[in-house]
């Protein structure tokens, strides 16, 4: 978890991921953040992230990202 | 000749009217109705507002937005669109520019309006959209227009920190329309998709081609490109037949695998602009829609959005780099050298375009004007206005023109042009930086910062966040102790991009 924060908060250091619950529903995080969080994940969790996962409810929260990335290495 | 674009409203609100015009996530329009807004808000407003005047217009990703636009038409007017989600001081320094007494926003945008440094009139469209339409008002401010006149006046980014409004005449984007509609192909039968955001210049063509032809636009929404595993299932059960993205927003449903899940059924044509097509996107693309038309196109906001293209008849490969190709009608590209000399055939030169579509300048800004829009220096005889692009081409021998990157620091990122200047200049904005250089990656399309200073990357690109679009924020912010320089004193710019990773 603390490397996803800290992915995150270079990321977009201008949004509280502790609390926020909303994220791309509310359009916090735009396209171009997904496509670099994407990639950023990817490398840093030996995951592939595939299409079908790039839906709002997985990445809606630090703590839904870091379920799908569990959920991921475990295949 | 057409006197204004209210020439073609008029003419398609009357063969279309039931039929649908713009479509979003949760409403439609008809012409008649579209047509109908346009007149209310006119009316209104030239009930208040002068002919020939500018009005802001800041209203949502929606299918009201284009009504705003054509109302301030209407009264003979024309607009600046504003995109509402950026941030205050960048709104701000926007109306300084523009200084429009009036400005028009939906509902979910009074708020943002009312924080502004604004002192003008705040109209809301719900308000005034029952307006009861003045048909002899409308009919004497349409007559005010003529094809020069102002159309709209479009923000771009400006190397002295302070964007430019690009104005584009009736004529212009009209030449334009009918241009690039010939090499598209479109016509009544089409359902655009539209990407670009509604203030942007790249949404002219999803405008007006509903408006010139009796086209249709779908406004996709914003999130579908967050996460676009839904974004062909968009594509499909709209129908959609013709696409005019940016290239980022065409890589991304490569890059990120959606071809692996569907297909867009029912696209003829995609035409892609903004910047260098990676072909290994493209190849995805063609590999899995192999009949459907691609064209490539170039040019800048002060040429109407576009000046050449290239239809895609070879089938690409990861390396292939696509021509720019051919003007469209109406568009004079040349080649000019450093001493403005003409280039001879296969020579690099600076791209400079001429013809009905130049922009009527920068609105406000006669001495950045002048500087851009100049007398083509190979013309004695008669007056002859050209646009400097920056953007360095070479034409082979068969006459089609290939791109060569940049004379200067403009870049293009996700679509977006930016002066890698202003990045600079925002950043020494920002207590704790003494001294900075922003270059851009390309191959990542990172945007970095290289600072010297207390300031950490946080206080960096939280002032970035509070005031730039979200596009001219950098990524990567690196601190060091002093910047690299060559002997002469001038920045090591190499030295710097050892840092890209």
């Amino acid at each position: 978890m603390d490397e996803l924060m800290q992915i995150l908060e270079e990321l977009r250091p201008d949004v509280d991921f502790e609390n926020e619950t909303a994220l791309i529903t509310n359009g916090v995080l735009d396209s171009f953040d997904i496509v670099a969080l994407v990639g950023e994940l990817n490398d840093a969790f030996d995951i592939e992230i595939k299409p079908n996962n790039l839906v709002p409810e997985n990445f809606n929260s630090a703590k839904a990202m870091m379920a799908l990335i569990e959920e991921l290495q475990d295949e | 000749m057409e006197t204004s674009i209210l020439n073609r409203l008029n003419k398609t609100a009357a063969a279309y009217a039931d039929k649908v015009m713009f479509r979003d996530e949760t409403a439609e329009i008809t012409f008649r109705d579209f047509n109908r807004l346009t007149k209310s808000v006119g009316t209104y407003l030239a009930q208040r507002v002068a002919s020939g005047a500018p009005v802001a217009v800041m209203s949502g990703r929606h299918c009201l937005t284009p009504a705003c636009f054509l109302g301030a038409v209407r009264a003979g007017c024309f607009y600046a669109p504003m995109d509402g989600d950026m941030p205050k001081a960048r709104l701000n320094q926007i109306l300084g520019v523009i200084k429009a007494d009036y400005i028009l926003v939906d509902k979910a945008h009074l708020e943002t309006a009312q924080s502004l440094d604004y002192t003008g009139n705040i109209i809301v469209f719900e308000d005034i959209c029952g307006t009861e339409p003045d048909e002899a008002l409308l009919e004497a401010r349409e007559r005010t227009l003529q094809c020069t006149s102002p159309l709209y006046v479009i923000f771009t980014s400006g190397s002295t920190g302070v964007p430019k409004g690009v104005i584009t005449s009736h004529q212009s984007l009209m030449t334009y329309i009918d241009a690039v509609a010939k090499v598209l192909d479109i016509n009544d039968t089409d359902t655009m998709g539209n990407q670009s955001p509604l203030d942007y210049i790249a949404a002219v063509r999803d405008m007006y081609f509903p408006i010139s032809f009796g086209a249709s636009t779908y406004i996709i929404p914003k999130n579908e490109f967050a996460v676009p595993t839904t974004l062909f299932e968009t594509l499909n059960r709209e129908k959609i037949t013709a696409l005019c993205w940016s290239v980022a927003g065409v890589e991304l449903p490569a890059k990120l695998g959606a071809f692996d899940v569907g297909k867009p059924e029912y696209l003829k044509k995609l035409c892609f602009s903004g910047s260098v097509m990676p072909c290994k996107y493209l190849k995805v693309w063609q590999e899995h829609l192999p009949d459907v038309l691609y064209v490539n196109q170039y040019g800048p906001t002060e040429a109407t959005a576009s000046c050449t293209y290239y239809v895609v008849k070879e089938k690409v490969t990861d390396d292939t780099v696509l021509p720019i190709g051919t003007a469209y009608d109406n568009y004079r590209v040349s080649l000019l050298s450093e001493d403005n000399q003409a280039v001879p055939v296969g020579e690099i030169g600076e791209i400079c375009v001429s013809g009905p579509i130049l922009a009527l300048g920068y609105y406000g800004n006669p001495e950045q004007t002048a500087k851009s829009f100049m007398q083509n220096p190979l013309n004695d005889n008669y007056r002859e206005l050209i646009y400097k692009t920056g953007d360095l081409g070479r034409f082979d021998a068969d006459g089609v023109l290939h791109f060569h990157g940049r004379k200067d620091r403009q870049i293009k990122h996700l679509g977006h042009r930016i002066e890698l200047g202003e990045i600079e200049e925002t950043a020494k904005k920002v207590d704790g930086v003494s001294d900075c250089c922003s270059l851009y990656y390309k191959e990542k399309a990172t945007l970095y910062l290289f600072y010297t200073g207390e300031a950490t990357s946080k206080d960096i690109v939280l002032y970035f966040r509070q005031n730039m679009p979200a596009f001219m924020v950098p990524r990567k912010l690196i601190n060091l102790e002093a910047l690299p320089t060559l002997p002469n004193g001038k920045l090591d710019m190499q030295a710097l991009k050892a840092y890209f990773k």
